[in-house]
Order: structure tokens, then C-alpha cells, then sequence
């Protein structure tokens, strides 16, 4: 069994666990399994297409999975699975100036 | 409501200060009571942007997950974002909606001539498409 980490946000749709142990052979179906066992997950990691939302990454131990082989990575029992955002930003150039803030 | 203590609100300033002209940026990390957030370690992390950082940070994942590895260990989670305006109000911009994640809180510090001027914590969807104003309570403020 692999053991998937749940971000602290996300433990609510997770019966607020930290982590989960699951079952599957390759990435893509350890998260099909944590989204089967938690589908109000699903929303929060896929988006419409069923494609992971852009800024989703995973982790497999502590390798990006886009530079293995994404949802077709192996995965070995004893294997963690780490649910990382992607963050950036940035105001404008504009020195000092009140562009719209939301 | 996110609360942030003396000690990591002063690693939170000092950082920013620092890295002005340029955004800074970091983790922070602490409790969570239902919609009451409280943060005790503020983690300082390299702006990872590879271009001019007067205007952009990036935040890499290795280091976000570093942190959230160090939340873990220390009993604690990983609940929230800061970053540093330069010369600019701390709203969150477009560049910050469009490059969010709508897991966390995300702090903007302003730093006017260098020096800390004010702050504001938000509050991302999903979809990147808008950002709720959350309460922010710092020392002194």
C-alpha cells in the first residue's frame, strides 16, 4: 500500500485524516483510489476534464511525478505520495499604485 | 480569521525588508481551529523566479513541501502563504490570483521605501478567479 499525505485544507474532505493508506499499482490509480474512497476530493484536485488543476503536483517520495512518468509512475508499497501546490505572483511593475485590488 | 504571533511576524517583516527592492516570500505554519487560523513559525523561502523579482516571486514545490514536512514533524500545519509588494498596497494582483491555490491563506506584506507599511491575508477559488478578503491579525495592528 502506498500512503498519500493530505494538505491540511484537505483533510475535511478526507474524514480529517493526515494521511491515507491506499491500494494501486501506478499514481494514477492510487488518486483514482483516494478520489473513489473521498470523491468530494475529486473536485478539489481535478478539474472539469478530469485532468489534475494546473496547480496541482504531485510527489512521489520526493520526485515530481511530471518528471517520471506522470500518472503511469509506479508505485511500490511503502511509497509516499505528497499533494504539493504550485504558488507564484506579483504586482505589477507600477510603483506604489492601487491597480484594482479585489 | 488568521492570527499571526510576534515571532513569526517579525521573521515575516524582516524578511520582506530585506529582500526590497525585490518580493520576498515564505511559509507559515501553526493551528487551525475551524476558520481560526493562528500562526507560530513564518518560514522564509527563496524567491525561486527566474527573471526580475521586483514584481514576482515563485515558490518552489520541493520547498513548499520541505515546509509542510516541517509542520508535520513539529505537529503543526502548513496554512498559509506570504509574500512581500514592494513600493505597492498588498492587494492581490492578477499575477497572484492566476498563479494561487485556493487551499491556503495568502498574506501580502506592503513594504514602502523599504520599510513594512501594511498587510492584508486573502482568500483564492479554485477556479482563479477571485480572492475573498480574510480578517488578518498581527501584533500591533
Amino acid at each position: 500500500m502506498a500512503k498519500v499525505l493530505i494538505p491540511t485544507p484537505l483533510r475535511q474532505f478526507a474524514d480529517k485524516q493526515d494521511h491515507v493508506e491506499l491500494n494501486g499499482s501506478s499514481v494514477g490509480e492510487v488518486l483514482g483510489e483516494l478520489t473513489t474512497r473521498f470523491p468530494d476530493l475529486r473536485k478539489q484536485l481535478f478539474n472539469d476534464e478530469g485532468k489534475l488543476r494546473s496547480f496541482v503536483n504531485v510527489y512521489l517520495n520526493d520526485e515530481d511525478i511530471r518528471y517520471l512518468q506522470k500518472d503511469a509512475t509506479a508505485v511500490a508499497s511503502g511509497d509516499t505520495l505528497s499533494i504539493v501546490p504550485s504558488i507564484a505572483g506579483g504586482a505589477p511593475e507600477t510603483t506604489g499604485a492601487w491597480a484594482g485590488g479585489i | 480569521m488568521i492570527r499571526i504571533d510576534n515571532e513569526p511576524w517579525d521573521v515575516m517583516v524582516t524578511h520582506a525588508e530585506a529582500a526590497f527592492p525585490n518580493e520576498c516570500c515564505g511559509a507559515m505554519l501553526g493551528t487551525i481551529d475551524g476558520d481560526s487560523k493562528q500562526v507560530t513559525i513564518a518560514e522564509p523561502i527563496e524567491n525561486a523566479y527566474a527573471g526580475a523579482q521586483g514584481a514576482r516571486y515563485e515558490l518552489r514545490p520541493e520547498d513548499l513541501l520541505a515546509a509542510d514536512k516541517k509542520a508535520r514533524a513539529a505537529g503543526l500545519d502548513l496554512i498559509g502563504i506570504f509574500h512581500s509588494h514592494p513600493d505597492c498596497d498588498a492587494y492581490f494582483s492578477k499575477t497572484d490570483l492566476e498563479n494561487s491555490c485556493p487551499w491556503y491563506s495568502f498574506v501580502v506584506l506592503s513594504i514602502k521605501g523599504g520599510k513594512f507599511d501594511h498587510a492584508n491575508s486573502f482568500l483564492p477559488n479554485a477556479e482563479q478567479t477571485a480572492a475573498e478578503k480574510e480578517e488578518l491579525i498581527w501584533p500591533k495592528s
